[in-house]
């Protein structure tokens, strides 16, 4: 039955036993979910113990593809992680692009699910035939490039691919990613100290296994047209120069990028750190996720350091978020934290918290094991990051991530940290993007915009709004009405993508793929037939069996909230001055669209 | 012959997907024959594919199963090829590989190559015979010689790669 598109089988692995089973993936479980995010959603709410421990053996560490991952399908090139999460206790995944997902495609398994825990730190090397288990304590503290330029010669064969964790996965700090294509992260929710729990340094895959699909001349000509839509794009030009650095200073013109620890909307150096700026003086070329071809990525030279990337939220986070104007050293940090594998977002929000908290007097430097730090100070920056990936001194505590060491801290204190269910918040403040807003605040996973990615209220298409959303104040960035709307609209769009596991940046914020489209790649890849409705509907099955996974794991209505920062702190200055989120009524018209009731 | 500028590969694999899928209707890195590799610590992107070189040591063939086209591309007999693998072994670059009982090395097509239509990058560019001056791969031959395909595949870029390192490094420093 599942001849087309999808590998067709699942690798289950138990580390603590050194055994793997291949599976048949069941054509009937796999049909409503697609592939991707969904699909590991549902093997998590079918087979986890709710009660485990996140960083205990029995979590269980879900690698998906979908199935036109590493097809002729441009940007088909992310694979979806899933767990329990550390940041959490809830629901995690985060999604990443480069070659990995293409290359586990071709080892024919869909689905690679990870359980127990090595002796030893291990690697498993996985091809068609399945796995091998190798001992590699010498590769313990090695950052991923070192750990992949190993498992490349050890192997003699350079078109492997690795995923791996660095020292802070090792160190198990709850924000700890893991990277493969030397500089692609899976960077949310702490996936990375999973995998350092379970003693696996690494996933390596090789595959020789062809991808076909059912009517090979009519998914080329649906791909075709897409292709066009991508190169046609009013910002193409714009993506392929910068990537998501663009939107350091498109979110500076709307009053939204975060300055000071979302003490301000609007960054008055930001001719000093701005996408242009890094794409006229520091890259050298760019750089593409499987089959793409909008190459929107870049690799960058500066004096001490060189790397793929960075990506908006890294920028932003190592520049106005925490008062620094040094491009170069932002530079230098994507560099670093890909190689020991941590996530940006937590790092930058617990130092901006730190230094807001310990600019109103509400952390003394005694409470931090003397650590005092003022915006902008990046020796600091470099010392404290440091001490975080290897949990020394103060890192110790402060790899738990913000929320949790906020505890130990007053009231006032614990309200700063700019979070969502422990996950913390993006760089684009919600004041001035209303949709965004809704989204951080519902998001499955904690405070998170790509779970709907809602672009759309950005676009200014009035007409498009009403027939979409039925008001126009659905594209009005500032206005709350309709936002419900486009929310349960655009996180289906977003599901869809994580599905088919495509680049959330083409497929919902160039606004290339639809549900009519998506219905015809299916039928000439998979051979199977979705309407546009019945995609709807599962879809929605998917967002709500996410809603009630996470009430097993004790998340209530009241976690849906904003900091209170963005409900009653208005912006002082700028294009979104005065402006705040009343959050409470979109949430309750977000939970009747759903049928949800607490 | 198909000439490569690594200084544009973005390391997309375009040309590697189409190579497969119009030669055989499926997506298979295996039986691609211009084969993409990343070596991600020294930013190097490129795709590997038969240079035309002025040795041709494929042309050893035991067997005579291979011939040249009118653009100067190598074309395999399957029925004269015994797989003994020679080809593979001797060429410098691991351009030429065997899979699945198969030998793949660039046929451009037979004179349209896929590959350069999929690139928009201008990362490589193609110009029939006589337009360009055969490379020589003698002094990398003696470099590869005990390697596999894929070893061969990763030196050749890094050796292509150094100078254009140091450029990027000259201008960031």
């Amino acid at each position: 039955m599942l001849k087309y598109g999808y590998g067709g089988r699942i690798l289950r692995i138990n580390l603590t036993e050194r055994r793997f089973r291949i599976e048949e993936l069941n054509s009937s479980w796999v049909k409503p979910v697609i592939g991707g995010r969904a699909a590991n959603t549902k093997m998590l709410f079918e087979e986890l113990d709710f009660k485990c421990d996140p960083l205990g053996p029995k979590n269980i560490l879900i690698f998906g593809v979908g199935p036109l991952t590493g097809s002729l399908l441009p940007a088909s090139a992310y694979y979806t992680v899933t767990a329990r999460s550390p940041m959490t206790g809830i629901l995690g995944d985060s999604a990443a692009g480069g070659q990995f997902a293409a290359e586990m495609k071709a080892t024919g398994f869909d689905q690679i699910v990870l359980t127990g825990k090595a002796k030893v730190l291990s690697y498993v090397l996985i091809s068609h035939q399945g796995v091998q288990f190798i001992e590699c304590p010498d590769l313990a503290g090695t950052t991923i490039l070192e750990t992949t330029r190993s498992i490349r010669t050890d192997q003699k064969d350079f078109a492997v691919q690795v995923a791996a964790i660095g020292p802070a996965g090792e160190h198990q700090v709850h924000f700890a990613s893991i990277v493969s294509s030397g500089n692609r992260v899976n960077g949310r929710t702490g996936m990375g100290a999973i995998m350092g729990s379970k003693n696996l340094k690494a996933i390596a895959v090789r595959g020789i296994l062809s991808l076909e699909v059912a009517d090979p001349l009519g998914f080329l000509h649906e791909v075709q047209k897409m292709e066009k839509n991508i190169r046609n794009h009013p910002e193409y030009q714009k993506r392929y120069d910068m990537g998501t650095t663009m939107l350091m200073s498109d979110l500076n013109d709307l009053g939204i990028l975060p300055t000071n620890h979302f003490q301000k909307g609007v960054c008055d150096y930001l001719e000093k750190i701005s996408g242009q700026k890094l794409a006229r003086e520091y890259k050298v070329k760019n750089k593409s996720c499987f089959n793409c071809n909008l190459h929107c990525s870049r690799y960058y030279m500066v004096e001490n350091c060189e790397a793929e990337g960075p990506e908006f939220e890294t920028l932003c986070g190592f520049t106005s978020r925490i008062g620094n104007d040094d491009l170069s050293f932002a530079l230098e940090m994507n560099a670093y934290l890909n190689q020991m594998g941590m996530d940006s977002i937590s790092t930058s929000e617990i130092i901006g918290w730190i230094m807001e908290c310990q600019e109103k007097g509400l952390i003394h430097p005694k409470d931090l094991d003397g650590l005092s730090i003022k915006w902008g100070e990046k020796e600091k920056v470099r010392q404290v990051v440091e001490k975080i990936v290897y949990r020394s001194g103060i890192g110790k505590r402060l790899a738990d991530g913000a929320k949790k060491v906020s505890m130990d801290f007053g009231l006032e204190a614990q309200k700063l940290v700019m979070q969502v269910k422990g996950l913390d918040i993006i760089c684009g403040d919600p004041r001035g993007i209303k949709a965004y807003g809704l989204t951080y605040a519902v998001a499955s996973r904690g405070a998170d915009h790509l779970r709907a990615e809602p672009y759309f209220e950005l676009t200014n298409r009035k007409e498009e709004a009403r027939k979409r959303f039925g008001t126009e104040k659905a594209a009005d960035r500032m206005a709350e009405e309709g936002k419900a709307a486009l929310v349960t609209y655009s996180e289906k769009l977003a599901l869809l993508t994580d599905s088919l596991t495509m680049c959330k940046n083409i497929g919902l914020c160039m606004d290339v793929l639809n549900f009519e489209n998506t219905g015809a790649l299916l039928h000439y890849g998979v051979g199977v037939d979705y309407t546009p409705e019945y995609l709807k509907k599962i879809l929605s099955d998917s967002i709500d069996l996410d809603f009630k996974l996470n009430r097993k794991f004790g998340l209530k209505k009241e976690d849906d909230t904003l900091p209170e920062r963005f409900r009653e702190e208005p912006l002082s200055e700028g294009p979104t001055k005065g402006s705040t989120v009343n959050i409470q009524k979109m949430i309750d018209e977000y939970y009747a669209l759903h049928g949800w009731n607490e | 012959m198909i000439k490569v500028d690594l200084t544009k590969c973005t390391g997309c694999r375009r040309c590697e997907v189409v190579c497969a899928f119009f030669h055989t209707g499926r997506i298979n890195r295996q039986k691609s024959r211009i084969k993409v590799l990343s070596l991600y610590e020294l930013g190097l992107d490129g795709p590997i594919v038969c240079n035309q070189c002025q040795e041709r040591y494929c042309m050893r063939c035991p067997d005579n199963a291979m011939s040249l086209g009118k653009d100067g591309q190598v074309i395999v007999s399957p029925t004269v090829c015994t797989l003994c693998e020679i080809c593979e072994k001797l060429c410098p670059i691991g351009a030429i590989e065997i899979h699945d009982d198969i030998v793949y090395v660039c046929d451009l097509c037979g004179g349209k190559p896929k590959c350069i239509e999929a690139c928009s990058e201008g990362a490589i560019e193609f110009n029939r015979q006589n337009q360009i001056r055969s490379p020589s791969l003698s002094e990398v031959f003696k470099k590869t010689k005990r390697k596999n395909a894929s070893q061969k595949r990763q030196s050749f870029l890094k050796e292509q790669g150094i100078e254009i390192r140091k450029k990027w490094r000259a201008r960031h420093a």
